[in-house]
């Protein structure tokens, strides 16, 4: 059985409820990286995921008075950025053209960046920043919902309980999501593979 | 092995982590941040802004019982200010006529106490151009005998002030 745990932000949820703005700084100093990486690679651009990310924290200080702590701050705030997101993605719809950038040069010379991709065969033998242009492309493809759902799990390393409770879907549902997800990943980029020029 | 497995996968998605915003991003997005609220706050009325600072303001000094109180004290002062408006906006002729019945029909049981000694009555009603002469005369001649009544001119010389 789950034990309640104290939410660690729940002093400075207190303090900003009571009207203090500084403690809703220290909120968004503290999420916004991490929402960004949520919302960018949901998005796939960093002017929408700038916008998003100012109206999600002006929509988090407006709503906070009514947080009542039910689950923790870290879960909420990923809540209102994940719907938000999408209902962003559901109103620009397929209009976007994937302008995602590309792998930072500056990555390629990162030492974890290079041990993680030292084992990998396929990656030794793919160029990297080609092969990372279509994992994007890859991602791109994918629903809006499962791009959540991979998100969340791989890149932002989300347990299943988390990340169901902020779609507020079951647990079972989030764990299809990412099968299917993962087998259409893997058929583009074994498609890639097998014909890197297309 | 040639193919992307599961982990082949991860490993590749999780380096989309290093994808970061340009330098400086995230300095200055506390300072952006603070801004677009003031923006916003500019385009508020200002009866939002009075309110949502007296909120904040109980809120800081720990009157959570009171909290509620602006909506409420509020929400009185407007429906007073709308009452209160309708009243003083209410023309003179108005109240007149509330006050006295638009049709010019007397009950019968009245019709016995009609004297002479009311000749302010009688003006009032002439004000009235509300009945026809016809119904008039058929209502006058079938209840009682005719009477005369001179306008503007006393009747009687007893004073005609009710204290």
């Amino acid at each position: 059985m789950d034990q309640p745990r104290v939410d660690p932000d729940q002093e400075l949820v207190k303090r900003t409820q009571s009207g203090d703005a500084g403690a809703f700084d220290e909120l968004v100093i503290k999420y916004t990286p991490r929402l960004y990486g949520l919302v960018y690679n949901m998005t796939s651009n960093h002017e929408d995921t700038n916008d998003l990310l100012q109206d999600i924290f002006a929509k988090a200080y407006r709503a906070i008075r009514g947080f009542r702590g039910k689950s923790s701050f870290y879960t909420w705030i990923h809540s209102i950025a994940v719907n938000m997101t999408l209902n962003f993605l559901k109103k620009r719809g397929r209009r976007f053209q994937l302008s995602l950038d590309d792998v930072d040069a500056s990555i390629q010379n990162d030492k974890e960046f290079l041990e993680s991709t030292a084992t990998s065969s396929p990656v030794r033998e793919a160029d990297l920043s080609e092969l990372q242009r279509r994992l994007n492309e890859a991602m791109m493809k994918l629903s809006d919902e499962h791009r959540a759902v991979v998100t969340m799990f791989h890149i932002q390393g989300m347990p299943h309980a988390e990340i169901s409770k902020i779609l507020r879907v079951s647990e079972g549902t989030v764990r299809s999501r990412l099968f299917y997800a993962n087998r259409q990943l893997q058929n583009y980029l074994d498609e890639f593979r097998k014909n890197p020029v297309s | 092995m040639d193919e992307f497995d599961d982990n082949e996968i991860a490993r590749l998605l999780r380096l989309k982590r290093y994808e970061q915003p340009p330098p400086g991003y995230f300095e200055n997005f506390l300072h952006e941040f603070h801004r677009r609220q003031r923006d916003e706050m500019l385009r508020q009325p200002l009866w939002r802004i009075c309110l949502e600072r007296a909120h904040s303001l109980m809120l800081r000094l720990d009157v959570r019982s009171l909290a509620s109180y602006p909506a409420a004290v509020a929400a009185v002062l407007v429906c007073a200010a709308v009452v209160s408006l309708k009243i003083y906006q209410q023309p003179e002729t108005a109240r007149v006529a509330l006050q006295s019945p638009p049709t010019l029909s007397v009950p019968a049981s009245a019709e016995g106490e009609w004297s002479l000694t009311s000749p302010v009555a009688t003006q009032i009603f002439r004000t009235q151009p509300v009945r026809r002469f016809n119904e008039s005369a058929q209502t006058h001649r079938a209840a009682a005998p005719p009477r005369y009544v001179l306008d503007s001119v006393p009747v009687s010389y007893e004073s005609t002030f009710r204290f």
